[in-house]
């Protein structure tokens, strides 16, 4: 074949029809031309499900991330810039969680992040911001055994929920039969060796432990297996759409909570307008805040949120920690004068305080968790909760159950961990503060 | 006007006669192995993709070209199976899972090894958490990672054959065939997840290390090639028209005295062998694997980057993941609802509007501008009434279904 | 346990009723059209939302099932008039452009409802239950929706065998050329089907609502289910649907309760591999050997 003109064209409109579906070249040019337009605010990410079986949860928090930055930057922002949210959403599947925070951290340069609800979905972007030092804050309750540098953990674990919870079951209500029932994931069987871990202690027992695929709606042999077992408790680790059907489909089936009630650290008044509050009532449950807690910065909370998001709107307590987060966030940012991750994590989060509508609350200054109060909720008709048991005092964080593991601790400040922590990423990967002791 | 076709120097010629000094030309129907035009963009692409590590110092990017060559190569599987032979499986997804989980546990393993798990252990994490105490003896050979990749790769090869032998065997495809395809990845997820001490459940394998280095950016670009040239001596041999006869009308196949069910038993192997590599590279690129990667809703989007790209056609499905992908990238975050609204009017407009796909239609276009009006015309009547189809560029979506009546 | 396994065996007979009434719609348009509609499971969830609504305007269940099947049916007949109709002839692609359409129907839903669960409550006459045997009661509402599917089954029967319509249906389904020269319109039989099918899947939608949580992601799990019972069941056949029902919704609860839920889904599963191995059609469903 002869080398034509024509020829060369369709070569070169081959090779450009190449590149432009590559779509790399493009993107490149403008990339280069955003990254001129910053500089100006602070940008901190937002990694929440906006869809998907978590959803229901977890578009709260991101609702009450939002609030506090609003209110932040209404106050002049943090450095005298804005904050600015960046919002991605991992639509519930973990996967798309780490794909997400790599775009945040590396994309986007986010100073840090507040983001996950589910445990699975944190241990898969920890290694993320392990690897390229971001700042992760991490509002949810879990199951403890676990500290990582770049991660500060503002929800409840197990000592501050459950040590109280199942002693407070088996002595105030009565009740030693316990049936656990959870999603099946780390979480919950985490929690269950607890709840096992402390039956023992206190003198319960195990009728039965079961797990449902998250996203599962069909209960009616669970709830059989329920009725036929002779427990008189269930303590359910169910998470997201999950306890809506659950709940429902046991008041269905005609058990009351006098003959069973369901025990759960889990659910909260949002999962309980979902189900309607006739299917939740009578029910306990155990958190660091209710909406119906009664301090003056609650009140106010509550208003502030209801206004921005209908009257409709229930708060509950992974959202309050969502919410608290950020105010350390910014504090933070603002006592160490910059955006470094590393000046945060060692100097600027650890040991905040901020008055939280829960109460007063404070990052451990050593081990990147918070102390909290206590509370257990008893579920009523207008689908909020009556507290029927407050903690006296903020309790301190242990993030190694003491029980299951007495001689492991975590310590930021010690010198061991500091030695470790110095290491570059590629030699030492274990940015854990665990220490034996 | 008695001239109906326009007569092109290139078809319609005739075997060379002796001693005319031309030399022996290729049968009409017959394309060139690969066109002067496709070889250059083909290398502009490799180059432009292969160099990103020098030029740009975005890593986000990098690790997403990566990810998205591993796409682009499930897609191209998909083609095989799809465009090429009319089979549309909802599973392909199946195939890319395992040996994305063989190579997954067995990077996973070996990192534990070195690093220990918060508990101590020397074994993957989600093993621990989930009640085990050692590393389970069925997998201890997976400690050599080139064994996990052989398995990885024979695995589902070995599956997928059962599969064919299964369905092709006894004459279940179209429609009953996609739903089975559709259920055995809701099984294998549902399995993986269900199983979650050996297969990490629904954390996925995590927190491994991962070899996303320009290095191995190449290395998927030469398995990228290969596969490419593979597929397209495939498509243009003698069982590549076979397989387009039986995406055509596979009962005339049949009649024709060509077995149809080995063909597809044959073509759906290789696609899954494909699949596997894909799954393969990708563990190791990205770090992270999950059920996610082995269920129907991955399939599907598989399908339709095929679809969007021009299935029955090679460079289709690279240009369709690339595509879809990017703009996926591109309109992210608060816009991820539009994005949902896009994607879904993009299936509709795909199979509605735009059949065949870009690259389709781009080369019908183009073949309709070269050829002349009244060849066109002749086309649109000849695509109205039969399908049938002699050419490079044909037309896909023809049912192999005897449902229809 | 022995009265476990029996009150497992009459509430796998709910189970049983939901499948048939999620599957029913599905049989008709797969059956009589050979549509893949890969949006069902989205259309269920649209007459659950629908039922939300009502039930937000004070209305309840016996309300929420004439709008929901309304509603629903003519979104089938927009969706059938803007995208099936132009792809009859090409079933494999008809799967991918309604699962665009359920995209797109998740997503509109999401952006008008957000993304947080709705509460759609029963009916209160349907509160509590009776003893059948041992310790639970059989909730009213299950067997609510156990004379329900019998009900929908014995409409759906007497719409296609006992009416003119269905006559012309079953015509057109038997041979499509010859009943378009008999004088019968055949585009407007296939437009009604597509929305009488598209109807029934919106009443299953509003009346599942109140036993399961209304939220945009619910309706995948019941195309599956649905796509299960027809593949088991056979396609195209009343029949079918019963049977395919009964025997994929009685295992999975029986064996659910002797394993648990996951491994009784898979062996579900393996079952109807197995089954479609030995007769591909499914058992009702028209069999022959090629």
């Amino acid at each position: 074949m002869s080398i034509t003109r024509r020829r060369i064209l369709k070569s070169t409109g081959g090779g450009l029809a190449g590149i432009l579906a590559s779509g790399v070249a493009p993107y490149h040019f403008v990339r280069n031309i955003a990254a001129a337009a910053e500089g100006d605010t602070i940008k901190v990410g937002i990694l929440h499900s906006l869809s998907g079986t978590i959803a229901i949860i977890e578009t709260s928090l991101h609702n009450a991330e939002l609030l506090a930055i609003e209110e932040i930057n209404a106050k002049g922002g943090v450095l005298g810039k804005k904050i600015e949210p960046v919002v991605e959403d991992p639509q519930s599947m973990v996967q798309v969680f780490a794909e997400k925070a790599k775009r945040l951290l590396l994309e986007q340069k986010v100073v840090a992040v507040l983001g996950c609800y589910t445990s699975a979905s944190r241990q898969s972007v920890l290694p993320v911001f392990e690897e390229h030092n971001g700042v992760l804050l991490y509002p949810t309750l879990y199951e403890a055994q676990e500290c990582s540098k770049n991660c500060f953990y503002t929800g409840a674990v197990p000592n501050q929920q459950l040590d109280d919870f199942v002693p407070w079951i088996i002595n105030t209500l009565g009740r030693k039969k316990f049936y656990l029932i959870g999603a099946n994931y780390i979480y919950p069987k985490e929690t269950n060796r607890e709840v096992k871990a402390l039956l023992q202690k206190h003198g319960g027992t195990t009728v039965a432990e079961e797990y449902s695929p998250l996203g599962s709606t069909e209960f009616s042999t669970n709830i059989n297996k329920i009725a036929s077992s002779g427990c008189d408790i269930v303590f359910s680790d169910l998470v997201g759409d999950q306890i809506v059907a659950f709940y429902k489909q046991f008041k269905e089936f005609g058990i009351t909570a006098k003959d069973i009630p369901i025990c759960t650290p889990i659910t909260t008044e949002q999962e309980i307008a979902a189900m309607g509050a006739e299917n939740a009532v009578g029910h306990y449950t155990s958190f660091n805040y209710f909406q119906s807690v009664d301090t003056p910065q609650n009140k106010s909370f509550v208003e502030r949120y209801k206004a921005k998001y209908g009257k409709d709107a229930v708060t509950n307590a992974v959202m309050e920690a969502a919410y608290f987060q950020t105010y350390f966030l910014a504090q933070a940012i603002a006592k160490v004068k910059s955006t470094d991750a590393d000046a945060l994590i060692y100097e600027g989060l650890p040991g905040q305080e901020f008055q939280a509508p829960q109460g007063k609350v404070k990052i451990d200054e050593k081990n990147h968790h918070t102390w909290l109060w206590a509370r257990i909720g008893k579920a009523n008709e207008n689908g909020q909760f009556d507290v029927v048991w407050k903690s006296e005092d903020w309790i301190r964080p242990q993030p190694w159950v003491p029980y299951l593991y007495p001689n492991k601790t975590c310590d930021f400040t010690d010198k061991r961990v500091l030695d470790r922590l110095k290491k570059p990423w590629s030699a030492e990967k274990n940015r854990s503060a665990t220490i034996d002791m | 006007m008695a001239e109906v076709a326009v007569r092109d120097d290139k078809m319609m010629e005739g075997p060379a006669e002796k001693g005319s000094g031309r030399a022996k030309r290729r049968a009409y129907w017959a394309p060139r192995f690969l066109p002067l035009w496709a070889l250059i963009g083909g290398a502009a692409v490799i180059a432009l993709i292969g160099a990103y590590p020098y030029y740009g110092g975005n890593e986000y990017i990098l690790s997403l070209l990566g990810k998205f060559l591993c796409f682009a190569i499930f897609a191209l599987s998909i083609d095989l199976i799809w465009g090429f032979t009319g089979i549309l499986s909802l599973g392909q997804a199946v195939y890319f899972g395992i040996g994305a989980y063989f190579v997954a546990l067995s990077l996973k393993i070996n990192y534990a090894l070195i690093h220990p798990t918060r508990y101590g252990g020397k074994f993957p994490d989600f093993m621990e958490w989930n009640g085990l105490t050692e590393l389970p003896h069925f997998m201890t050979p997976l400690i050599s990672t080139p064994f996990a990749v052989v398995c990885a790769l024979l695995f589902p090869t070995l599956l997928a054959f059962l599969f064919g032998v299964i369905t092709f065997k006894r004459h279940i495809y179209g429609v009953y065939c996609a739903v089975i395809t559709l259920a055995e990845s809701l099984i294998l997820q549902d399995f993986i997840i269900e199983y979650q001490a050996y297969t990490g459940g629904f954390n996925g394998i995590t927190d491994y290390s991962n070899y996303a280095t320009p290095a191995f950016l190449w290395f998927i670009l030469a398995v990228v090639v290969v596969f490419f040239v593979i597929a397209r001596a495939l498509t243009h041999s003698r069982v590549g028209t076979v397989l387009k006869s039986i995406r055509d009308n596979d009962v005339r196949a049949e009649f024709m005295g060509y077995n149809v069910a080995n063909y597809r038993i044959f073509v759906f192997c290789v696609s899954a062998f494909m699949a596997a590599a894909a799954g393969a590279l990708y563990a190791a690129w990205v770090g992270i694997v999950s059920f996610l990667d082995a269920g129907p809703v991955f399939s599907i989007e598989g399908v339709i980057w095929t679809a969007v790209g021009g299935r029955g056609t090679l460079i289709g499905p690279f240009i369709g993941a690339f595509l879809v992908k990017g703009a996926e990238f591109f309109l992210s975050g608060t816009l991820a609802q539009w994005w949902q609204i896009i994607v879904g009017s993009l299936f509709i407009f795909v199979v509605l509007v735009l059949r065949d796909g870009i690259v389709g239609s781009i080369a019908n276009f183009l073949r309709a501008r070269r050829k002349g009006a009244a060849f066109n015309q002749v086309v649109e009547e000849a695509d109205q009434k039969a399908h049938d189809r002699q050419l490079d560029w044909s037309p896909a979506g023809v049912p192999a279904d005897e449902n229809v009546r | 346990m022995l009265q476990s396994i029996i009150t497992q065996f009459f509430s796998g007979f709910s189970v049983v009723a939901i499948l048939v009434i999620a599957a029913l719609g599905l049989a008709i348009i797969f059956g009589v059209a050979g549509v893949i509609n890969m949006a069902h499971g989205e259309l269920i969830m649209v007459g659950a939302y629908t039922a939300a609504v009502v039930g937000k305007l004070g209305g309840n269940t016996f309300i929420a099932i004439p709008v929901a099947f309304v509603v629903v049916g003519l979104l089938g007949l927009i969706i059938e008039r803007g995208i099936i109709q132009w792809i009859y002839d090409r079933p494999l692609e008809t799967l991918l452009a309604t699962w665009g359409v359920g995209i797109l129907l998740q997503t509109i839903i999401k952006l008008i409802f957000g993304p947080e669960l709705y509460y759609v409550g029963a009916p209160k006459i349907f509160e509590g239950g009776f003893r059948v045997i041992g310790r639970l009661p059989f909730p009213y509402y299950r067997m609510f929706l156990i004379v329900m599917a019998i009900l929908l089954l014995l409409l759906v029967y007497y719409v296609i065998f006992r009416t003119n319509l269905g006559l012309k249906v079953r015509a057109v389904r038997r041979n499509r050329a010859i009943s378009g020269c008999l004088g019968i319109d055949t585009a407007r039989i296939d437009m009604t089907i597509f929305a009488f099918g598209c109807g029934l899947a919106g009443i299953a939608g509003a009346v599942l609502a109140p036993i399961k949580s209304v939220s945009t992601t619910m309706g995948f799990p019941y195309a599956v289910d649905s796509y299960m019972v027809l593949v088991l069941g056979g396609v195209g056949s009343l029949w079918g649907v019963l049977s395919g029902g009964a025997l994929i919704g009685e295992a999975e609860t029986i064996l659910s309760f002797i394993f648990n839920n996951v491994i009784g889904r898979l062996l579900v599963f393996l079952f109807i591999v197995i089954i479609i191995r030995i007769v591909p059609r499914g058992i009702f469903g028209y069999n022959e050997r090629r």
